[in-house]
């Protein structure tokens, strides 16, 4: 009797620990559909084939165009906005293709091991773009004033806001209904920041992975960040779990890039007003954060560069 | 329990011997290091165990009070045999005094509480009860202006000294010393066995272990000669002293007395 | 610095996790590795097996896969702390210690209580035989030769040992903010999140108090060291 109890707890500590470390694998097999809109085809990122003089001399683009390699800062526990199971794949989501279309303007295959994809988690974004770890930051990036200090960061080229994640049959139906109550977040994460304005009891975990078992085994009552990511993960746990209420916050999300370079900014702003107007843009949204009931949404305008 | 009847013919005393050793036998390893031990001692009784080194007279001590088990053969207290573990087997111990060559006094406690220790914990005694009978005990050992210091600032004879009235403390029913002046310089050696021989003059019965022919001369009413676990001979003290009967008794005797 | 003035009544906040934290598993790991000490050294065989046993699993185990343990995987097989819920209100607001603080502190209680065990082990075997002996001698059953004799000894010998072992766990709360409570790290991982550029000024505060409250549980025992030496 005893034995088996052991037995029984190992493998729990195993379970608990694979699903933590990896968030929920699976879903991304069953023939390459997206956390979006069912059936959206997927956007397919080919790089230029010319870059000869086609940037500036002496700019940053034409030194990565030139070198054919390029780092980007992106997040892995992120469904629909960026996801990576293992730490050589290409990652997938909406700031992934964002980050794809930058890099195939640079004449680099996304696809290709050229592109050095590094997990950024939300506190060490800045650090990346400073000491060069990353050329580019493309990681549910919101724009504040407090970062333009210290980095570039292009866009927004996504406009999201916090929700709620609940259990299927809770009754929660907002923010509101959790004030003094526990939601969990990822630490040092705006979102958790939010909830804290909010009224409710941060919770805080190192990945949304963690947060949402936490919800599903009725450890805290509810979590809370940007409703694309709650969305993915509502879909990994489908009939567990819902997504409630009305967007409590907006977050500006831009891709960030070295202080050093901004002459990145017209670059970037330039690859993305262009898949704006090609429906890449669209096409990527439906795919990775679409929704069946509603159209994708107008393009957010670009703030202007600094000069 | 047939031990009551047979032990009328304990030897050096009359009634049932209050400690009684049948068939002994107790080995480490390969190493036979109580071959069948057969030793009665009778209430107030003084035995004196003797022999060379590595013969199994502490091992036989250690027997006695449990702190060793045994292979074979059993061992009565009073009658009554040693239990097995557990808390028969403390409140056992409890009736049986040890006196250790190294002394082993609590280190952390004062010399009054290495007294008042077991009294409070094991026999439950009041801690005043306990502390005027301790400073009796101490008096009496000549140590009680000591009573608050701590074992590291006594001499080695006031240490020893000291283990004593510890021992006498739980009023035992026999006191087990083993090599209790080997540990002591020569000046200190005298202040330890004068408290043993009043001991014996009391009446407590006593198994020690020692080469001090003097104190087994005035102290002892018999005398233990073991070698190679076994006991090779048993004689009053005049006659083991002057006239031993076996070989390796007059051969262990003329080592010792060349010094 | 400002950025630290703002919100220190958050970091307060966030210290008083990191401080009840180390005093409850603290205490909890000195209770449970004195048992586990004792069962190892003690006399029945099956206790010191299992003894034996619970520090090798959990002395060999992360401490993270520990409290994860407690955190995701206790849940699924219906072990709880949900009735663990007591609010304690501060002027700088409430502490609340759920289920989440409790399945951390319970782990981080068995987790050092691996190390307080080995700890005091060593202290149990730097006291001579004897002693022991000696207790035993005098009528003490096994429970009281450890607790008046063998243990006041031991400790005296483990304080430097046992003294590691709690700064240690008071830097290994900070597991806990990871996995739910929101103690000093992560609101120092906040307000770098809140603002970047003051993140050498909010690290050097945070590093600091942690050093001073290193530097208390260093004093403290060295001054208990101090003060059992005289006897
Ligand atoms: N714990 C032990 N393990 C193995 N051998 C032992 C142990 N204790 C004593 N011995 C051996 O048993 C023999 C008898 O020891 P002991 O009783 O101490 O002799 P004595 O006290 O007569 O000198 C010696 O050979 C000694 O080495
Ligand atoms: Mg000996």
């Amino acid at each position: 009797m005893r034995r088996m109890k052991l037995g029984m707890t190992a493998v729990a500590v195993l379970l608990a620990g694979s699903l933590v470390a990896c968030g929920e694998a699976g879903e991304d097999d069953d023939g390459g559909g997206g956390t979006g809109v069912e059936g959206a085809e997927p956007l397919t990122v080919e790089a230029e084939s010319d870059c000869d003089g086609k940037f500036e001399e002496g700019s940053r683009m034409a030194e990565l165009a030139e070198a054919g390699e390029i780092a980007i800062g992106n997040r892995v526990d992120q469904p629909g906005l960026g996801q990576q199971d293992t730490p050589d794949s290409v990652p997938e989501g909406f700031d992934i293709d964002m980050a794809k279309l930058l890099i195939a303007d640079l004449c680099i295959d996304p696809e290709s091991d050229a592109v050095n994809w590094t997990e950024a988690v939300s506190e060490q974004r800045e650090q990346f773009l400073e000491d060069g770890t990353v050329d580019l930051v493309a990681a549910s990036y919101s724009i504040t004033d407090e970062r333009r200090e210290l980095v570039g960061q292009a866009g927004p080229y996504l406009l999201t806001g916090q929700q709620v994640l609940v259990p299927i049959d809770s009754e929660v139906e907002s923010i509101a209904d959790l004030e003094g109550e526990e939601v969990c977040a990822a630490e040092g994460s705006t979102s958790l920041e939010n909830i804290e304005l909010e009224g409710a009891v941060g919770v805080p975990a190192a990945t949304y992975g963690q947060c949402a078992e936490d919800v599903v085994n009725g450890t805290v009552p509810a979590m809370s960040t940007d409703g694309s990511i709650l969305r993915g993960l509502a879909q990994q746990y489908e009939g567990e779990v819902k997504v409630v209420g009305p967007e409590f916050s907006e977050e500006r999300i831009g891709i960030g890039y070295s202080p050093d370079a901004p002459e990145m900014c017209e670059w970037i702003n330039g690859v993305i007003t262009e898949a704006y107007d090609s429906g890449d843009w669209e096409q990527a949204f439906q795919y990775h954060l679409g929704t069946e009931d509603e159209d994708a949404p107008e393009p957010p305008a670009l703030d202007e560069c600094q000069a | 329990m047939t031990v009551q009847e047979e032990s009328a013919a304990a030897p050096g005393g009359t009634g049932q011997p209050l400690v009684r050793l049948t068939g002994v036998q107790k080995h480490y390893g390969n190493l036979h290091v109580l071959k069948d031990i057969e030793l009665d001692v009778a209430r107030g009784e003084v035995v004196v165990v003797i022999g060379p080194s590595g013969a199994g007279k502490s091992t036989l001590c250690r027997a006695i009070n449990r702190l060793e088990t045994i292979d074979e053969g059993d061992i009565f207290l009073d009658g009554q045999p040693l239990p097995q573990e557990g808390k028969a087997l403390a409140r056992l111990r409890a009736d049986v005094g040890m006196v250790f060559q190294s002394f082993n006094l609590f280190a952390h406690k004062t010399v009054l509480e290495n007294v008042t220790l077991g009294p409070i914990k094991v026999r439950k005694k009041s801690k005043a009860e306990a502390d005027k009978r301790g400073k009796e005990l101490l008096d009496r050992v000549g140590v009680g202006h000591q009573a608050g210091k701590y074992p590291a600032q006594l001499s080695g004879g006031q240490q020893q000294r000291v283990a004593i009235a510890r021992a006498l403390a739980m009023d035992p029913k026999v006191m087990l010393f083993d090599e209790p002046t080997s540990a002591l310089d020569p000046e200190m050696i005298k202040e330890v066995l004068d408290v043993m021989v009043d001991l014996a003059e009391r009446g407590m019965t006593m198994i020690v272990v020692t080469h001090e022919m003097g104190f087994a001369r005035t102290a002892a009413n018999r005398v233990v000669f073991m070698a190679d676990g076994a006991i090779v001979e048993t004689a009053d003290p005049e006659t083991f002293f002057t006239n031993p009967e076996s070989d390796r008794a007059k051969d262990f005797l003329g080592k010792i007395l060349k010094h | 610095m400002d950025v630290v003035w703002e919100h220190r009544e958050a970091i307060a906040l966030a210290f008083a996790y990191t401080v009840l934290l180390f005093l409850i598993a603290g205490v909890g790991s000195t209770i449970l590795g004195t048992l586990l000490a004792g069962m190892r050294v003690g006399p029945i065989p099956v206790l010191r097996w299992a003894g034996a046993g619970y520090v090798t699993l959990v002395r060999n185990t992360p401490l993270v896969i520990v409290i994860i343990f407690f955190r995701y995987a206790a849940p699924k097989i219906d072990l709880k702390f949900n009735f663990i819920d007591v609010v304690i209100p501060t002027g700088a607001g409430d502490i609340r210690l759920n289920n989440i603080f409790a399945a951390c502190t319970v782990g981080l209680t068995m987790y050092t209580a691996a190390f307080v065990c080995e700890a005091l082990r060593s202290g149990i075997n730097a006291v001579p035989l004897g002693q022991a002996e000696a207790a035993r001698a005098v009528g003490m059953p096994f429970g009281g030769v450890m607790r008046h004799v063998v243990l006041p000894q031991a400790f005296r010998a483990s304080i430097p040992p046992l003294a590691n072992v709690q700064i240690a766990l008071i830097k290994n709360t900070t597991v806990a903010g990871a996995l739910g409570v929101a103690e000093a790290f992560v609101r120092m991982r906040g307000l770098i999140n809140i603002d970047a550029t003051a993140r050498i000024p909010i690290f050097i505060a945070f590093a600091a108090i942690f050093v001073v409250l290193v530097e208390i549980i260093s004093f403290a025992a060295h001054r208990l060291e101090r003060r059992v030496r005289v006897a």
